[in-house]
């Protein structure tokens, strides 16, 4: 005997209510679970790229550091070859500047170039053209300067002509340089 | 007045506060914390990142500076770096001698941080112009030498016999080399 007209239902725990709330609750945890993975992930990455940074910077400096070194390097080279380029034209020009003193009648035998004087052998035809023709120049150019005479076998005269720059001079020469 | 809450009702109600509970602990005791220090990793890494192209950046400009150097002054730098060979020497200069003999001293001293020996030249010339033309060259050769006093010319027969001190800078060994 039925006492309704309709088929009775049948009744369970999970209601529809509750399926939705569980879809909805299941959706909130997705999401915070979600959410807490990105940002463990993303922490663990900049961890990661902290790390490379730091190894990077490490990396890059210790090759900035070497490669200023070797400019440092480089440009003392540079420094010194340019001082030395410099000494051996200065020497070239100190060499044709001597040569170039001596007159055409003064005949040198023998020469002798020191980092503070010069020293002259040679024959002149008599004492006044090595006093005006010579001597008188290198008075010019050195401080101290010593000649001394002796008689050869044509009636001309050898000698020795001894030039010095004090050393006083040289110094502040190349101070000054 | 009493209220009237259906089972069902009672389940909703339940698990939507236990769902509030849950929701509400594990965002301030997960997530907050994680979100804090995700965003001070993010302002640091956007902190280093600007620190290293600004290394990168100097790197690179210095890289730049080395190779312009190296590259204007490669015959400098393989002049320190060219051991002294004295058969090359001749060889090279030769030719402005009419006779060369090169006396190399073996102690070698250390100026301005560089290996420095000398050699004794005993040579004979035509005239004083080869010996400024040997000047000149000295200064384009395979080496870095300079030609020291004292310097003698002396006058045999028709040559001048000359004899000079050349001092040969190189690379010290053990030191920063740079090829």
């Amino acid at each position: 005997m039925t006492y309704s007209y309709i088929k009775p239902r049948e009744k369970t725990l999970i209601t529809s209510e509750l399926k939705l709330l569980f879809i909805f609750f299941f959706i909130t945890i997705i999401m915070l679970f979600m959410t807490y993975i990105f940002l463990v992930y993303k922490n663990y990455s900049f961890k990661q790229d902290h790390i490379d940074i730091v190894a990077s910077k490490k990396d890059l400096n210790i090759s900035s550091a070497q490669m200023n070194s070797d400019i440092k390097f480089i440009e003392k080279q540079i420094a010194t070859s340019k001082k030395i380029f410099t000494q051996n034209t200065v020497l070239k020009d100190s060499i044709t500047n001597m040569f170039d003193l001596v007159p055409e009648r003064i005949t040198l035998s023998e020469a002798k170039l020191l980092e503070n004087g010069l020293i002259l052998y040679g024959i002149t035809p008599n004492k006044d053209v090595y006093n005006f023709m010579l001597q008188a120049p290198l008075r010019s150019i050195f401080h101290r300067t010593y000649s001394s005479f002796y008689p050869a076998e044509n009636g001309w005269l050898f000698f020795v002509s001894k030039n010095y720059i004090d050393d006083d001079e040289i110094t502040t020469k190349n101070e000054e340089y | 007045m009493k209220i009237e809450i259906s089972r069902q009702n009672l389940y909703l109600l339940v698990l939507s506060v236990l769902l509030l509970i849950f929701v509400l602990i594990f965002s301030f005791a997960v997530l907050i914390p994680n979100g804090k220090e995700y965003r001070k990793n993010r302002v640091q890494i956007l902190k280093e990142e600007k620190e290293l192209r600004v290394i990168k950046n100097y790197n690179k400009d210095t890289q730049e500076t080395l190779k312009t150097l190296r590259s204007e002054n490669k015959n400098i730098i393989a002049g320190f770096a060219n051991t002294f060979d004295q058969k090359r020497f001749k060889k090279l200069h030769g030719g402005y001698f009419s006779k060369l003999v090169i006396l190399k001293d073996d102690k070698e001293k250390v100026e301005d941080g560089f290996s420095v020996y000398s050699v004794k030249t005993i040579s004979k010339i035509n005239s004083p112009k080869t010996f400024y033309n040997f000047l000149d060259s000295i200064n384009k050769t395979e080496w870095i030498i300079s030609v020291n006093f004292p310097i003698n010319f002396k006058r045999e027969g028709k040559y001048i016999s000359s004899s000079f001190t050349m001092k040969v800078y190189s690379n010290l060994v053990d030191t920063n080399t740079t090829k």
